[in-house]
């Protein structure tokens, strides 16, 4: 446990088998959180380790250690540590991946934004799911959008652009099919409600769901494309930028603070980090989640 | 504060001590936790110990915690002090203590709860002082563990008035001090400093219990007080609060407190603040538990 080690070095186990890890993976935990900001928590080492363990297989290497040489070692370094990502970070798709997420934008960010917004003449919400992959996050929020229309948002437009670098990905988002795994965590009252079942154990999202989006193909590379998507209040980017090195994700970031409004938030995955890439986002704390906020002009703590 | 209601608290507060489940250990620890470090001795707090088998073997279980950055559990007291170190074991005990000191009666702040929040406090309060290379990380545990011993008081001897707090502080998902200033007119910094004066704690921990919540108010130990006070914030962020939701954005580095911490640590500034709290995460489950073990006699929430 790294928060309170302060004498020797701790068996490491794991949560599945109790087992010890070796502890080379706390190692290459260390290290994809240095090059993508990913942190692999200590009880959830064994899924690291196990994606190691599906790399090294491909590899044919023999030992962690022999793994962390490749990782460590030119040529293919970068390829391979792409690779690891790829495999750590598969199955973090579903609906409703975040609670905590979805509880501190309905809770404690509609409202302050709403509050903020009163004054204006039109009332327009503006959210991007910026590498949206196949949808999953897109439909959540608009679900979760749809709830508070009656509510916080009566009245009001919300406008959610889903953007993805993958045309496929795009064209799996816009049909809005899932099956059980992408719904595991979605409750039966948003099945109820939001979904039709098309086929046997698959679930289609409602068009008045689907309504609320704009898919389209996107490079967040393209500066004059991120030059022209303004005026968000809110900005989804969830285990994207991890792939990017250190100088590009300064880019996109910047990008997004610029894209944002006052006041707007800017969201990265549940265990991803910002680290020291940017200095102009707050870094702001809600129960079990974190995002960066860009502070309202009249806070003037810009 | 208005004179009467410090009257009433301190009335009150007199009659705490007569109270029988204080165990026979905990006043004089206390006092050797008081002292000065050269002043602590080996032989007292050994002797201390021998008169409780229960402590001591709680303070067993706790001091072989991973927590503790221990890899294999100490034998006996002795070897707790070896390879923990006095002060340790002098701050283990306490936490040991802590457990059983109250009647068990009339919580109404559910005590698994209050001891995950106080537990998980004085952790995160420790390996923030050991980040800063703060001097005394110790005395930072103690004064995590220590500083809502006022809602133990309020539990105690305020316990009607308190529930209606508590009520209001669940039902409108606020910061429950300020649920206490609104239902009660004070709070558990006042009923908790009256306790710490009774009980002749040192100056600086008394103005922790104190102004926690107004650090502005600490005279003598500003930097301690505002440690605190993040810890305090950062476990209420992630899961260690007081079992409800708080509508509540924490900019920790916007607050005073980081600025009154960066003018006394320089190393504040290079802290991971987001890796720190993914670390507190891993530490969650471990914490949960060590208080099923020391804590685990309080009875339920009557």
């Amino acid at each position: 446990m790294t928060i309170i080690t302060q004498t020797g070095t701790l068996p490491l186990a794991s949560a599945e088998s109790g087992e010890a890890v070796d502890p080379v993976y706390r190692q290459i935990r260390d290290l994809v959180y240095k090059v993508s900001g990913i942190y692999k928590a200590e009880e959830k080492l064994y899924l690291l380790a196990d994606g190691c363990g599906r790399r090294m297989k491909q590899l044919g290497a023999r030992t962690p250690r022999d793994y962390w040489d490749q990782l460590t070692s030119q040529p293919g370094r970068d390829g391979e540590l792409r690779q690891l990502l790829n495999e750590i970070t598969i199955g973090e798709t579903c609906l409703f991946r975040s609670q905590p997420q979805l509880d501190a934008l309905r809770k404690v960010i509609l409202p302050e934004i709403v509050a903020e917004k009163t004054k204006q003449i039109t009332k327009r919400l503006r959210i991007w799911s910026a590498g949206c992959s196949t949808g999953e996050e897109s439909y959540t929020l608009a679900m979760n959008m749809l709830e508070e229309s009656e509510r916080l948002l009566k009245g009001w437009t919300v406008e959610i652009l889903a953007t993805d670098l993958n045309d496929r990905s795009v064209e799996t988002a816009k049909a809005g099919i899932y099956g059980d795994y992408a719904l595991r965590s979605t409750t039966e009252y948003f099945r109820r409600k939001y979904f039709s079942v098309v086929e046997e154990k698959k679930l289609q999202v409602r068009p008045e769901v689907k309504k609320l989006i704009a898919f389209s193909r996107l490079n967040l590379q393209d500066e004059s494309r991120m030059l022209f998507t303004k005026g968000m209040d809110l900005i989804f980017c969830c285990n994207v930028l991890i792939y990017f090195d250190g100088a590009s994700k300064s880019k996109v970031i910047s990008h997004f603070f610029s894209n944002l409004n006052f006041g707007g938030y800017f969201f990265l995955g549940t265990s991803e980090s910002l680290m020291k890439l940017n200095d102009q986002f707050h870094l702001v704390h809600f129960p079990g989640t974190i995002a960066y906020w860009k502070p309202s002009f009249k806070s003037g703590k810009l | 504060m208005t004179a009467s209601f410090t009257e009433t608290i301190r009335e009150r507060v007199q009659g705490i001590e007569t109270m029988p489940a204080i165990p026979a250990v905990f006043l004089p620890l206390l006092k050797l936790l008081s002292s000065s470090a050269e002043e602590a001795k080996v032989d007292e707090v050994m002797r201390l110990v021998s008169y409780d088998n229960t402590i001591a073997a709680q303070c067993l279980r706790v001091a072989g915690s991973p927590l503790f950055g221990q890899a294999q559990p100490p034998k006996s007291i002795k070897g707790a002090v070896i390879s923990l170190g006095l002060r340790r074991v002098e701050t283990i005990l306490l936490t040991c203590c802590l457990g059983q000191a109250f009647p068990a009666k009339k919580w109404v702040l559910d005590p698994v709860v209050f001891w995950r929040h106080s537990l998980g406090c004085a952790m995160v309060c420790r390996k923030f002082s050991e980040k800063l290379a703060a001097a005394d990380a110790e005395k930072a545990y103690m004064t995590g563990l220590l500083h809502d011993i006022g809602f133990m008081v309020n539990c105690m001897v305020f316990s009607k008035e308190f529930a209606t707090a508590m009520e209001r502080a669940c039902r409108e998902e606020i910061p429950l001090d300020e649920a206490e200033r609104a239902t009660m007119g004070f709070t558990h910094c006042e009923t908790g400093q009256a306790l710490a004066e009774r009980w002749k704690l040192a100056d600086d921990v008394i103005e922790v219990i104190a102004h926690h919540h107004a650090i502005e108010r600490s005279e003598k130990a500003q930097p301690l007080v505002a440690l605190v006070h993040l810890s305090d914030l950062l476990c209420r962020m992630r899961g260690l609060g007081y079992g409800y939701y708080e509508r509540h954005k924490v900019d920790l580095i916007a607050d005073p407190a980081w600025a009154i911490l960066s003018k006394e640590y320089r190393d504040l500034e290079g802290m991971d603040l987001v890796r720190f709290t993914f670390e507190l995460d891993e530490a969650v489950q471990e914490i949960h538990a060590l208080v099923a073990t020391v804590f685990g006699s309080a009875p339920a929430r009557t």
